[in-house]
């Protein structure tokens, strides 16, 4: 049988973050507004493959998906030692601002899911003026932690089978089985603390409390979306979120955590008409 | 309500692989009745129906039944679909020695889900 290729490039670059050498992997697909996608804590851009596949999307948006550093196919940076990574919400910043400097990226869009709805909230707040757009997949402004997260990177728990236990919850039980599969693998790929360093960003230091009323919607357009099953971002959380930015939030049906990953084909029904606005 | 996790073992050989190497002794109690579950290299081999005057185990889950009525539902609704989703909304208690439960998390979720009624459940 003939191989049948997806429209996906896949390219390594290196380039500074924060004054420190890095090697990071990303996959791009379509022509016109960039879009970049932030996938969610200890996972990597395979989550974005259909969106990455999506024909629609790709007549009018340049869609790239970079894996963060530690993640998927990107290093870790120089001088690195296992255990000791905590992502932070400067780092994080850092990370997604020179990876648009350094392709030389204009007012892109940039949609992000849970840590990445997260942070989208951060760029709201601090850079509005450098977004087309913002989209925020499963926000909530914080998180208080409700489990126990060193079970995520203990030497007598293999990480692969925790990770993939914990995001397996997070899935819709209405979700294509295929895919929900897939994204657990993902998370069972991740290496040691990885996951578990993410969550610091999402469970701590990228708690946002009053600040979120410094999100001026005028400045640079949110858009936010919240799957019905995800017990972590719930979507009274978005709801809570929307409203002190005096938006309006979208619940979708039949899907959690990971709406792009685990239940596409729902999700991009929810996505079409939000960037066709935006477009 | 957890009397039939002793049953269809072979149904769940796949499951069973998850959890080879297990061996442990757990509860899992609806408030009003306890029931204590062995398992042996990944295999339910003993479920019994309290009360009990003395149960020893090595970790045990807490909700009430209509919780896990919910939980047992073929569709669950958000919020019930998921032990850690329970946990969250403190309506599901871990407690005891959770080493076997969180190294086997999956296998658990995955055993647990195996109650809720299928069209392969139903027609045994």
């Amino acid at each position: 049988m003939k191989i049948e290729k997806e429209p996906i490039t896949g390219n390594y670059g290196k380039f500074e973050i924060d004054g420190v050498k890095h090697r990071i992997y990303w996959e791009e697909a379509g022509e016109g507004i960039p879009l970049v996608c932030l996938h969610t804590a200890g996972s990597d851009g395979r989550q974005y493959r259909a969106l990455l596949n999506d024909k629609r999307i790709l007549k009018k948006y340049r869609v790239i998906v970079f894996d963060m550093p530690w993640h998927g196919k990107s290093s870790p940076p120089e001088n690195s030692q296992v255990g000791h990574y905590k992502l932070s919400t400067e780092s994080y910043i850092s990370q997604i601002m020179s990876f648009i400097d350094g392709l030389e990226l204009v007012k892109p869009v940039v949609m992000g899911c849970s840590i990445g709805g997260r942070i989208i909230l951060h760029l709201a707040i601090n850079f509005p003026e450098k977004f087309k757009a913002l989209i925020g997949l499963q926000s909530a402004g914080h998180l208080d932690p409700y489990y126990d997260i060193s079970w995520l990177h203990r030497q007598d728990v293999h990480g692969g089978e925790v990770c993939g236990g914990i995001a397996y919850g997070l899935m819709a039980p209405t979700s294509p089985e295929n895919d929900k599969f897939e994204t657990m693998w993902h998370y069972m790929q991740g290496g040691p603390g990885i996951f578990k360093g993410d969550l610091f960003f999402y469970k701590f230091d990228g708690n946002i409390g009053t600040e979120i009323k410094k999100i001026d919607n005028s400045k640079c357009p949110i858009f936010l979306l919240t799957g019905e099953y995800d017990y972590s971002a719930t979507p009274e959380e978005t709801r809570s979120l929307a409203d002190t930015i005096g938006i309006e939030m979208v619940k979708m049906k039949n899907v959690g955590h990971f709406p792009m990953s685990e239940n596409p084909e729902d999700f991009l029904k929810y996505l079409h008409p939000v960037l066709e606005k935006i477009n | 309500m957890f009397k039939s996790l002793i049953e269809k073992n072979e149904r769940r050989s796949q499951l069973s692989i998850m959890a080879q190497y297990l061996n442990t002794c757990f509860m899992i109690s609806t408030v009003d009745d306890e029931y204590l579950i062995s398992i042996e290299k990944g295999n339910v081999t003993n479920v019994e129906e309290g009360p009990f005057v003395m149960p020893s185990y090595i970790f045990k889950l807490t909700a009430s039944k209509n919780e896990w009525l919910k939980f047992l539902q073929s569709t669950p609704q958000p919020g019930s679909h998921d032990i850690i989703a329970m946990l969250r909304r403190k309506v599901l208690k871990f407690e005891g020695d959770l080493h076997p439960l969180m190294s086997h998390l999956l296998y658990f979720k995955l055993l647990l889900a195996s109650l809720r009624p299928t069209e392969s459940n139903n027609e045994n």
